[in-house]
């Protein structure tokens, strides 16, 4: 029970955090601040992710579901990170 | 977009990588009706690590493993499948992919061969998912024009 209280509060808590990250993509200066920001979220959600998985107590079925996310969430960057170098190729 | 990363670490990170995803990729196909997932997911983790390799390695290299022929077919390889088990439902006076009548075919009780037939339709699905994404972001990243090979 206290257990369940604990990862609640952590939970709710990395949730409210998640806008203060979403602040800097939206009006962060600078295409980097963005991209680690939008690197942020992902991480955060994946914990989000394994707490929500703990509190129905499907650990096992979420586990998956964050291991894709983390995966994505590397691909995604990744990408974006080859678009700006492709772009500076350009100028 | 497609062109080889000059990074070494990226390079060996995804050298490393893609089989594993590809390996998780199956799991989360064949585990499509017991936890999350299921042939849609599976395809497209397929396809993320068929990205991977375009973004890391360019298309020269790709094109070896998987190539724009290869997404076509594959493509068409999933859509046989899965049109196929639900035309084979209907041969056996049943409803389309009604996989119960497909007992008869399998030699099983329908139970068993109502798992079957959803696995050999997620692996339809999932083919199908793989190449389609694949054809998507390279047709997006080379806006339909084939690059010089390296």
């Amino acid at each position: 029970m206290v257990m369940t209280t604990f990862f609640l509060g952590i939970g709710v808590g990395l949730c409210i955090l998640v806008f203060f990250v979403l602040y800097r993509v939206v009006f962060g200066p600078g295409i980097f601040n963005r991209v680690a920001a939008i690197s942020a979220i992902g991480t955060k959600t994946l914990v989000i992710l394994l707490i929500i998985g703990y509190l129905y107590d499907r650990i096992d079925m979420f586990v998956d579901i964050s291991m894709v996310y983390a995966l994505l969430n590397f691909i995604g960057t990744l990408a974006v990170a080859k678009y700006l170098e492709m772009e500076g190729e350009r100028k | 977009m497609i062109h080889v990363s000059d990074d070494i670490i990226i390079r060996t990170l995804a050298r490393i990588l893609v089989p594993f995803i590809q390996l998780y990729a199956l799991y989360v196909i064949m585990h499509g009706h017991y936890s999350p997932g299921g042939g849609f997911q599976g395809g497209v983790i397929l396809g993320a690590s068929m990205v991977l390799l375009l973004i890391t390695h360019g298309y020269g290299e790709t094109k070896v493993r998987f190539s724009e022929r290869g997404a076509v077919i594959f493509s068409s390889i999933g859509l046989l499948i899965y049109s196929g088990i639900g035309t084979l439902c209907l041969v056996f006076f049943g409803n389309f992919l009604d996989y119960g009548k497909l007992s008869t075919l399998l030699q099983v009780v329908p139970a068993h061969a109502r798992s079957l037939g959803i696995l050999g339709v997620e692996l339809g699905v999932g083919f199908a998912v793989m190449a389609v994404m694949f054809s998507i972001f390279f047709d997006i990243s080379t806006s339909g024009e084939l690059p010089v090979d390296e």
